[in-house]
């Protein structure tokens, strides 16, 4: 009874972290559509939040790699998943309120591995899923991104180049209607099958599911459902920094970066890569910029979210540590997640509350 | 025990599919916005014959943008 109480909790809590995770990543799916004014706010994030949601249905392998190959599920309680997750959100709201893209995938791999090492110690990590699945891929793939975008927009510039601007302008504006879709049904299809692994992880620890069972249905529904109202919900302070303050970028710019991107979500996510959408948008858009021109990039701001990227593993490692490590303050029982929802409610309302204080700091109109 | 680590033919491939169709989908859509650009700048200049080859280019490419997005989808649906 105790652990059915706790999965529920999990499963809540998992599918808050998915609202989250739409809230804060896909403005950088919308921001590069936004910035080149191919569509208005309201529209791109709309149109966004409806792929998001088709997304979460077109594979499974993403969720594979985070419930079987990442830590060992037999050692796994939904305790330790549920610290995890926590450790991923706090870490998530801590960016979203200094408007840094930093990767929420990473943050819930991270609180999970942190909460599962405090629980189980160091035995528990499966290496080759890891580094092979998890870590090697974070670096390459926004360097791909980067790579991709730039040879894109030089291709681009040199294919077009002796067009009236009007209409090249024009037609990467409509080329962003499909490149921004892409990436949002690429995000989608990746970030939501990080939640269906985690609530399959915990699954599979409560002995509800075997260990080889694939996602329920009613979890890919859940996940696609929280991470499109997530999407619909937020995430303007972010926006400003991926599409305006990265560089500035024409409509050819953000076609390569939103094609770079998608290409390299996509094809990651069919391997089973869970990546960080926000490295591979991020290395899209700074191909781009220095594909035109090294200088257009501005680098300072690109090294501020480098660094954010650094510190999110071992950040959410750490909370979701130290949260395991309160729960068992209060035994195995019920009573420490439910006292750790409670607090983690609390704070997550007093933070908005306080940013609505303050008011919106980035204008909804202002692209 | 490294290469089992790294997962390189996969890591391989996956950097090969996102080259192949980021630059790709990229050239093909830029050589659209190029036969449509050629195909109005043509017409203007009352030159149909070369105008409606240039719109026939703009055609086939957005054709192969839109082949190479619904067979990446069905692969991706197929794993």
């Amino acid at each position: 009874m105790s652990s059915d109480v706790i999965l529920v909790i999990v499963v809540g809590t998992a599918l808050a972290f998915d609202f989250t995770n739409g809230f804060h990543d896909t403005a950088n799916v919308v921001a590069t559509s936004i910035s080149t004014g191919a569509a208005r706010p309201s529209v791109a994030i709309g149109f966004a939040s409806l792929l998001n949601f088709a997304g979460a249905f077109i594979s499974i392998s993403v969720a594979a790699t985070v419930a079987k190959d990442v830590v060992d599920a037999e050692v796994i309680t939904p305790t330790i998943v549920f610290a995890g997750l926590i450790g991923a959100i706090a870490w998530n709201l801590i960016t979203w309120w200094f408007g840094l893209p930093s990767s929420s995938s990473h943050a819930l791999i991270g609180g999970v591995v942190g909460s599962a090492v405090a629980a189980a110690g160091f035995d528990v990590i499966l290496a080759e899923g890891l580094v092979g699945k998890v870590l090697i891929p974070a670096v390459v793939a926004p360097i791909v991104a980067l790579i991709v975008a730039a040879l894109a927009i030089g291709i681009s510039y040199r294919v077009v180049g002796k067009q009236r601007p009007g209409i090249v302008t024009r037609g990467y504006r409509w080329g962003q209607i499909l490149s921004g879709g892409l990436l949002a049904l690429a995000h989608g299809t990746n970030d939501a099958q990080k939640t269906m692994g985690v609530i399959t992880l915990a699954l599979i620890a409560n002995g509800t599911l075997g260990p080889e069972a694939d996602p329920p249905t009613w979890v890919i529904v859940a996940s696609a459902t929280a991470i499109a109202l997530g999407t619909y919900s937020g995430g303007w302070r972010i926006i400003k920094t991926t599409g305006t303050r990265i560089i500035k970028m024409d409509a050819a710019q953000g076609f390569s970066a939103q094609g770079a991107g998608a290409a390299v979500i996509l094809a990651s996510t069919h391997f089973g890569f869970p990546l960080s959408t926000t490295h591979v948008i991020n290395g899209g858009v700074m191909g781009a910029g220095a594909g035109k021109r090294l200088s257009a990039v501005r680098w300072g701001v690109a090294g501020n979210i480098v660094v954010a990227w650094l510190l999110t593993l071992p950040a959410a490692a750490l909370i979701g540590a130290l949260t395991y490590g309160f729960t068992r303050i209060f035994g195995t029982g019920v009573l420490g997640p439910v006292l750790v929802t409670l607090m983690a409610l609390s704070l997550i309302a007093a933070a908005f509350a306080r940013r609505a204080q303050r008011g919106s700091p980035v204008p909804a109109a202002g692209g | 025990m490294i290469a089992t680590i790294v997962q390189g033919k996969d890591l391989w491939q996956t950097v090969v599919a996102s080259v192949v169709a980021g630059v790709g989908v990229t050239f093909a859509f830029s050589l659209a916005i190029w036969g449509f650009g050629q195909f109005i700048e043509l017409s203007r200049n009352e030159r149909p014959a070369a105008a409606a080859v240039a719109a026939g280019a703009g055609i086939l490419a957005i054709a192969a943008v839109a082949a190479a997005v619904v067979i990446g989808i069905i692969v991706m649906t197929h794993k």
